[in-house]
């Protein structure tokens, strides 16, 4: 039996494992690639010429999608500001949440999307956004809520945004430069071989080939990877701040027994909801292998982890 | 070779002023924690009086309620008022006491209860007291960041060097009722539902 602060700290350590292990992974994949790409097109190889370029291109993209984040909510089909008087719940509940956390209060939003789910975003504190269907507001009780809110509070406590954002950065250069070099060699096969460029040439050539085709999809596992991690964090985060595992339980229960998938949804910020807005939900044998490719570990998982705490 | 040196030491720096930083920052975030639990009973002070006079006329018949919650505002005002926060944090529990006596009366008339004021009412007293509560928990949880950090290796070296004394936080009468379990309350409790 663990008691809540433990979780925390093996969540922390585990978290920190796998975004270390990413970071130095995307380092040498870039590395690798960089210098195939040298090679391939005659120059000496050392030189990151390329990885400007593919991070300039990622790295726009992302930026203003995770520095307008909170602007972007708005643009989500009918997604309107929550007024204290018709959701009244909804809105003193993440009133009180944030009182207990120290935090400004989030800017909070309904969905009109009878699918119950909720997520949040935003760059830092102050641009904090919470969004919940209506669905949720009316499926949940007030303690139910409770622990919703309080595991989209701990995303933009723990930063998550901030951290999926880096991650999707680095995944979309390393799938960027996968494709380049695939493409020049497709397209540019046997205009100049690596003859004259010696054995360690050929090999690093090869070596680059096999990254480019394998290292894409590797990148995108460990994102995803990230992705379920942070979703057991925000769940202990939940309990941390509420103190009541069982109404985490009972909402997530609730919302494993909704199917709908949420229309509203997209790719983009489907990791930062409560439950998978897509409802994937695959089970039996090939339940592990869809689960790699899941932004949420499945609710059964997360149940259990949080009846260790109860 | 100096930067063998050099490095460590640097590290070691900027590790004792991270740890400082901590301390002097908390401690301003504790000071701030206990103004919010002032603020949150000074707001239900205020709420209370409203919410009376827009439930009163639903609510003639049960004078007791009003004398309670009358009497609760009362002991947060001189709460708030004194400053201290053992007071500060009786006094929300009061209020916090009396909801379920308050629950009993409007379950019991199906006339009251389906008033929408009479809702209203329970929702704001659940939802003030819910905040107080809240505002202890910050309380809670900052000041036991701060003693477990002033107490564990190696960031209590810091602490001795610079004096940094254990904050109180929220008092709990260790030897009072609340820490004891008494036979009663290890039973399931019933629940009437007629």
């Amino acid at each position: 039996m663990k008691n809540i602060y433990e979780v925390r700290q093996s969540n922390e350590i585990k978290s920190f494992i796998v975004i270390a292990g990413f970071f130095l992974f995307a380092a040498f994949v870039i590395y690798i690639l960089t210098q195939t790409f040298g090679i391939y097109m005659g120059y000496q190889p050392g030189g990151f010429g390329y990885l400007g370029i593919a991070l300039t291109f990622s790295g726009i993209s992302t930026f203003v999608s995770y520095y307008y984040s909170d602007k972007i909510v708005l643009s989500i089909s009918g997604a309107k500001e929550a007024d204290r008087k018709e959701y009244f719940d909804f809105y003193t509940v993440t009133e009180n949440l944030a009182i207990s956390q120290g935090l400004p209060k989030p800017k909070i939003y309904v969905i009109d999307d009878s699918a119950p789910n909720a997520f949040a975003t935003g760059r830092d504190y102050d641009h904090a956004v919470i969004c919940a269907t209506s669905g949720l507001l009316d499926k949940m009780t007030r303690s139910e809520l409770e622990a919703v809110l309080a595991h989209e509070l701990s995303h933009i406590k723990n930063y998550d945004m901030r951290l999926m954002s880096i991650v999707s950065v680095m995944v979309g250069i390393i799938a960027l430069m996968a494709d380049w070099l695939l493409r020049v060699r497709y397209f540019g096969g046997g205009r100049k071989n690596s003859d004259n460029e010696g054995s360690i040439g050929a090999i690093i050539l090869i070596l680059g080939i096999i990254f480019a085709v394998v290292s894409p999809i590797i990148a995108q596992l460990i994102r995803l990877a990230i992705s379920r991690r942070r979703e057991f964090m925000a769940d202990a985060g939940s309990v941390e701040i509420t103190r009541q595992p069982n109404s985490m339980i009972s909402a997530l229960k609730k919302l494993e027994s909704d199917t709908e998938p949420l229309e509203a949804a997209n790719k983009a910020t489907a990791h930062l909801y409560i439950v998978n807005p897509f409802r994937g939900n695959i089970k039996g044998a090939v339940s592990w292998f869809s689960g790699l490719f899941n932004t949420h570990p499945p609710i059964e998982d997360r149940i259990k982890a949080l009846e260790s705490m109860a | 070779m100096i930067w063998i040196l050099v490095i460590p030491l640097a590290l070691l720096f900027f590790y004792a002023v991270s740890v400082y930083n901590f301390f002097v920052s908390s401690k301003a975030r504790i000071k701030a924690s206990i103004q919010e639990i002032g603020n949150q009973l000074k707001r239900q002070s205020e709420l209370i009086p409203n919410l009376e006079s827009s439930a009163k006329g639903y609510l003639k018949h049960e004078k007791g309620i009003f004398e309670k919650l009358a009497d609760a505002r009362k002991a947060i005002n001189r709460a708030v008022e004194s400053g201290d926060l053992q007071k500060m944090a009786d006094a929300g529990a009061k209020l916090a006491g009396m909801l379920p006596d308050i629950k009993v009366v409007v379950e019991s008339n199906p006339e009251i209860k389906g008033s929408e004021v009479v809702q209203n009412l329970m929702n704001e007293l659940r939802d003030t007291s819910d905040k107080v509560m809240y505002a202890r928990r910050l309380l809670i949880d900052l000041s036991a960041d701060f003693n477990v950090k002033r107490a564990t290796f190696p960031s209590n070296v810091i602490a001795n060097m610079f004096g940094f004394s254990e904050v109180e936080g929220l008092k709990m009468d260790e030897a009072g009722e609340a820490t004891k379990v008494t036979r009663e309350s290890t039973k399931t409790p019933k629940v009437n539902l007629e």
